[in-house]
């Protein structure tokens, strides 16, 4: 990164707005055992405490330590987000740009083969693959990428179809510059906005649904995370303790999609003012 | 516990229903909503689907609080010495088109239940019935059946013989007439997306008009919310919201124990096939401690002889477990177990694991699940077990305890309240094989034996004596391990003067729910 | 690219159409567990050895591959495990409630985030451009899930503007307008739930292209020629963020059943994400099978209306050449 574009970036509000909210999250991971933060998994305090110098956020109904659970839900959600995002943009833009510089059969067959991957809700993929293989939250993200990657696909083979024709790239091929090259040295940089952008939004549909799936209770019931929190907070919802349990998971949660929101805003206005923040479709 | 600041503030805003002045109309919530229409081959297997239909067809006899009542048969009795119970009709009974219902229904209806099973009734102790008279019936045994009047008299739906003796195929004979029956309520609407059910009072019923006019079923996510927005009139509620719905003028009932919540365990594999190591879990397992985390408090440690401590036949003597670590560690090492340094149990040099099948979420991720799962787990590690935790979708889950593939599981049933029957149902495989609750368990000859006889001991005296020794077998082998039964309660808005009240041992076969059709007959 | 003939993409289609059918065949046979044993299993019905057998036997699920395609392609769905009545009638009493509520939330979101996405373009970098691109971004991280609960308690629970549950008052008799009303307010809560949950994705969008668009040859043209800014906006280069917005549009259809399965769970509203999720919890086989092959045929047919649509909308054919 050149440091041009870390000046740019780093006197944006908005940058600053987002890298501030992911060094707070990053600092209360790291910090969590600085801090005497509790083990998420103990069991032994009284259920449904109020908040306290001992539990700053309460204890929830099975006497577990909230703060304790929020930041290793944050924590858990992030991993998996991180995965499912990176593996699902990785395939939509190798994807994505196949179909565009070799079009033809192979592009129809891609592109259908992505239009029935849309079809099926992968929530219900997901349901059936947990329910039946019991499978890890990696393999779970792996399998999310492995559904979602068409949006990615489909946005990056439409730019890409647009740059092909561009005049540069038609000089380019006419001096007879290889396709590998042409991608590489052309392609593939000059959308590195684009999928720098879809990647945060990749995020933000990892986080959504690692949030819903752990809401529905598709993962290991010892693995915490924020939908698991919220799905429990939610039982005593006739309760006072919506501000200290509901909300904290929600509030973290808003703030995670609204940082790398706010993150991918900035990017693209300081790496291409031309290309406006294409968020892309099937985000949430 | 403090109370949510929504509850304070929200008194009541009635949001008038628009029906005339005069007719009462009740409003029932429930979550699902949808229960199957309301007839015996329609509804779903489950309480609240046998509930909507009980209150278009009547049975024989029902209960209130205190227990047996007439319904359709105003009087009833037993011959021991022919083996047959007699009971005499109600002749101002009719049916909802008007034809009056005589003793040929209630032949036909066993027969016909003998040829197209109704699975909530055993038709097989019964060998013929007779019409005496238009009034009275006689129903001869084949052999003694001590679950008669709970199991054929208070649960068997009346058909009308005119209506269903031409149908062949009752499962798909959906036609109006198919919800003409002889309850108070008279079928008017079921709507599947919705989920709602409409019912209107039979002015001619033979135990006199009901008193509300129109009864409606209907879905609600959070019935809390209906019924303290007044869109509910009745709905079951967890113990949390008693007090505050108390505060705000609702009535709060609370049922007898019948629903309890227990430990599978897979008695057909080592090591749980040894009597030892099943109690020395028992020993383990701090029952308190997972009604405080589980149920923050509300619910009470279960008899380990499974039948319900509200039970007219409980046995007060049945054996306790109390929590125990160190005895429940000398069990294990007389097994040969050896704890080694990390606290976990080894024996041969294997470690001693065991996977915990949790099956409480829903496909419709509706309800978070309870902390039990979590709660054993964590007891069993102190003990020095090691648990791998599974939760599965419920559907998914109960088909891997029908076929045995699992360790340990978290499941749970009523009916702990209803006939003693309900021993034989979750013990014995002769009774219960087809089910995911029983714990099919055949090894102990004597429990077996005494199960067989109790369901042909006609005498009450004699029968509890039977079942009271059952208990003491069962609560000894444990094969299923009784954990607590949570509190079950319903709320309802009184000023609709309507008393609903739980029933004694259930409605029909021990239906933990407060929808007695009887709430509304009465004065 | 390459013009692909006509035919070759409805060729494409068909084939696409015909692995969904194979796998809508196949998909509820690998779910594990099956209806006798989940519809009976929270019963107080004990059923014996050989009850379960007969069970099992009446609800055996064994169609061939071959009777299942006749089925799907003369429309004969079945019968509902769980209804015993056809299937086709359950999901047409389900659809209209889905298509009302995923439907009016996706229209509305769709014009709102377009005008104000071209709005907000149109004044980049305004004050009213950055409060409207951080409203959207904070909406835009606020889970549904949360939306939905805390319009619950505040507008249900504790104001009671509106109902908790449903989507009418069932059996209130009520005529014409009083109707009308009544669905209104029922639909009310999870309608804005939904309708913030999707708005920031199209107004991200439609700013997105709007953006990259306004920068363009062909606007400066039209500037020139002094054609007035609304015109400017709209008829010119609004015309050119469609295509994005259609495609994205399109997309969502693939969630229209089980799109709002969080929504419809939290007000109790009626739907066929409901049908297919109890469908699942009952594993009425035939009924998710009809659902399943339902939904995503419905997916592909809209996306290949889409490719056509394509060809009056892209923008490409303007900005590039």
């Amino acid at each position: 990164m050149s440091p041009d574009v870390w000046k740019k970036l780093t006197s944006d509000p908005l940058f600053i707005l987002g890298a501030a909210l992911f060094a707070i999250m990053a600092f209360l991971l790291v910090g969590g055992s600085w801090l005497g933060v509790h083990d998420p998994h103990d069991m032994s305090f009284a259920p449904l405490s109020s908040p306290s110098l001992q539990h700053w956020l309460g204890v929830n109904d099975g006497g577990m330590d909230i703060f304790a659970e929020l930041l290793s839900g944050i924590k858990n959600t992030l991993v998996f987000s991180l995965l499912a995002g990176l593996t699902s943009l990785l395939l939509g833009v190798v994807i994505g740009m196949l179909c565009a510089w070799v079009g033809g059969l192979t592009d129809q067959l891609l592109m259908r083969f992505s239009d029935i991957l849309l079809a099926i809700p992968s929530i219900m993929l997901l349901i059936l693959v947990a329910a039946f293989f019991r499978v890890s939250a990696p393999v779970l993200g792996l399998i999310l990428a492995a559904m979602t990657w068409p949006t990615t696909a489909k946005i990056v083979r439409a730019q890409a179809l647009v740059i092909r024709k561009s005049l540069h790239i038609q000089a380019a091929r006419h001096m007879g510059a290889s396709g590998f090259y042409i991608i590489r040295r052309h392609m593939l940089p000059e959308l590195f906005p684009v999928y720098l952008v879809g990647f945060a939004s990749k995020l933000r549909m990892a986080i959504s649904m690692e949030t819903t799936l752990s809401f529905l209770g598709l993962f290991d019931p010892a693995r915490k995370s924020l939908g698991m929190m919220i799905n429990y907070a939610l039982k005593y919802y006739y309760l006072d303790i919506w501000w200290n349990w509901f909300l904290p998971p929600v509030l973290c949660l808003t703030m995670l999609i609204m940082a790398t929101t706010l993150i991918s805003l900035s990017m693209e206005r300081v790496f291409d003012p031309r290309l406006g923040g294409f968020v892309e479709a099937g985000s949430r | 516990m403090r109370v949510s600041i929504f509850f304070l503030i929200s008194t009541a805003i009635n949001i008038s229903t628009p029906v005339a002045a005069q007719e009462l109309e009740i409003r029932i919530a429930d979550s699902k909503g949808d229960w199957g229409a309301p007839n015996p081959f329609h509804h779903y297997p489950r309480g609240p689907g046998y509930v909507r239909m009980s209150w278009i067809f009547d049975t024989l006899i029902w209960k209130d609080q205190s227990g047996y009542i007439p319904a359709l048969a105003t009087k009833w009795l037993y011959d021991p010495e022919r083996m047959v119970f007699c009971f005499h009709l109600n002749p101002r009974a009719k049916w909802h088109d008007n034809t009056p219902l005589t003793a040929a229904d209630v032949v036909f209806t066993l027969a016909y239940f003998k040829k197209h099973p109704y699975h909530w009734i055993s038709t097989a102790p019964i060998k013929t019935a007779k019409a005496l008279n238009p009034h009275s019936v006689e129903i001869h045994l084949a052999t003694p059946y001590a679950s008669f009047l709970s199991d054929i008299g208070g649960s068997m739906p009346i058909l009308p013989r005119h209506i269903w003796e031409n149908v062949k195929e009752p499962h798909s004979f959906s036609a109006p007439e198919a919800f003409i029956g002889s309850g108070p309520y008279r079928f008017v609407d079921f709507n599947k997306a919705q989920g709602s059910y409409l019912f209107k009072a039979f002015a001619d019923y033979y135990q006199g008009r009901p008193k509300a006019d129109r009864l409606i079923y209907f879905r609600s996510g959070r019935p809390l919310v209906s019924l303290s927005t007044r869109q509910a009139d009745l709905c079951s509620i967890d113990a949390d919201m008693a007090q505050s719905l108390e505060n705000n003028g609702f009535v709060v009932i609370r049922n007898e124990r019948g629903v309890n919540r227990k430990l599978m365990l897979n008695h057909r594999k080592a090591p749980f096939n040894q009597k030892n190591f099943r109690q020395a879990l028992a020993l383990a397992i701090d029952r308190q401690e997972i009604i405080a985390k589980s149920q923050r408090g509300f619910g009470t440690p279960a008899s380990y002889g499974l039948l319900s401590i509200d039970h007219p036949m409980y046995n007060p003597d049945t054996p306790v477990y109390h929590f125990n670590l160190s005895e429940a560690r000398r069990l294990l090492e007389t097994l040969g177990y050896q704890r080694a340094t990390d606290g976990f149990y080894h024996r041969e040099g294997q470690p001693l694991e065991v996977q915990l099948l949790s099956s409480s979420f829903s496909a419709t991720g509706q309800g978070a699940p309870d902390r039990d799962a979590q709660v054993i787990k964590k007891q069993l590690e102190n003990l020095g077990v090691r648990v791998e935790l599974i939760a599965l979708e419920q559907a998914t889950a109960d088909s891997k305890i029908q076929n045995w593939e699992f360790d340990l599981a978290v499941s749970g049933h009523g009916g702990l309240c209803g006939d003693a029957k309900i021993l034989n149902e979750m013990i014995a495989s002769s009774y219960g094989a087809g089910s995911v609750n029983s714990a099919r368990y055949d090894e102990n000859p004597e429990l077996n034996q005494l199960l067989e006889m109790q369901m042909r001991e006609m005498d009450k005296n004699a029968r509890t004596k039977i079942v009271y020794r059952i208990q003491e077998l069962y609560a000894e082998e444990l094969p299923a391990i009784s954990l607590y039964y949570p509190f079950s309660l319903s709320a309802y808005n009184p000023h609709k003067g309507i008393d609903w009240f739980y029933t004694k041992g259930g409605i029909g076969k021990g239906i933990p729910i407060a929808q007695n059709k009887m709430s509304l007959i009465r004065p | 690219m390459p013009a692909t003939p006509r035919k070759y993409i409805i060729l494409a289609y068909l084939l696409a159409g015909l692995i969904l059918i194979v796998a809508s065949y196949s998909l509820p046979l690998w779910l594990p567990g099956d209806f006798v044993t989940a519809a009976y299993s929270g019963s107080e019905i004990t059923l014996t050895a050989v009850q379960a057998q007969e069970l099992h036997a009446f609800y055996a699920h064994d169609q061939s591959l071959r009777s299942y395609m006749a089925d799907v392609f003369t429309l004969k769905w079945g019968y509902s495990y769980v209804f015993q009545v056809p299937i086709s009638e359950l999901i047409l009493e389900a659809l209209p409630w889905t298509l009302v509520l995923m439907g009016s939330a996706h229209v509305l979101a769709t014009v709102v985030g377009f005008i104000a996405g071209v709005e907000m373009a149109w004044r980049r970098g305004r004050l009213v451009e950055k409060l409207g691109v951080g409203g959207a971004t904070v909406m835009a991280g606020v889970p549904e899930l949360g939306v939905g609960v805390i319009l619950l308690l505040v507008f249900s629970l504790h104001l009671g503007w509106f109902p908790a549950a449903g989507g009418k008052t069932v059996y209130a008799d009520y005529a014409g307008c009083a109707q009308l009303l009544d669905l209104g307010r029922h639909l009310t809560l999870p309608l804005t739930t939904l309708f913030l949950a999707y708005l920031p994705a199209n107004f991200f969008l439609t700013r997105g292209s709007m953006v990259l668009i306004l920068g363009q040859q062909f606007l400066e043209t039209a500037r020139v020629k002094g054609l007035p800014p609304i015109r400017i906006r709209y008829a010119h280069a609004a015309r050119n963020a469609l295509l994005p917005l259609a495609t994205h549009f399109g997309m969502r259809f693939a969630f229209m059943v089980t799109g709002a399965v969080v929504v419809e769970t939290i007000f109790a509203y009626p739907g066929v994400g409901a049908l297919l999720f109890n469908a699942i919890t009952l594993r009425d086989l035939p009924l998710i099978q009809a659902i399943v092959l339902f939904s995503s045929l419905a997916v592909l047919a809209v996306n290949l209306c889409l490719e056509f649509i394509y060809a009056f909308l892209d923008p490409r054919v303007r900005y590039v050449s």
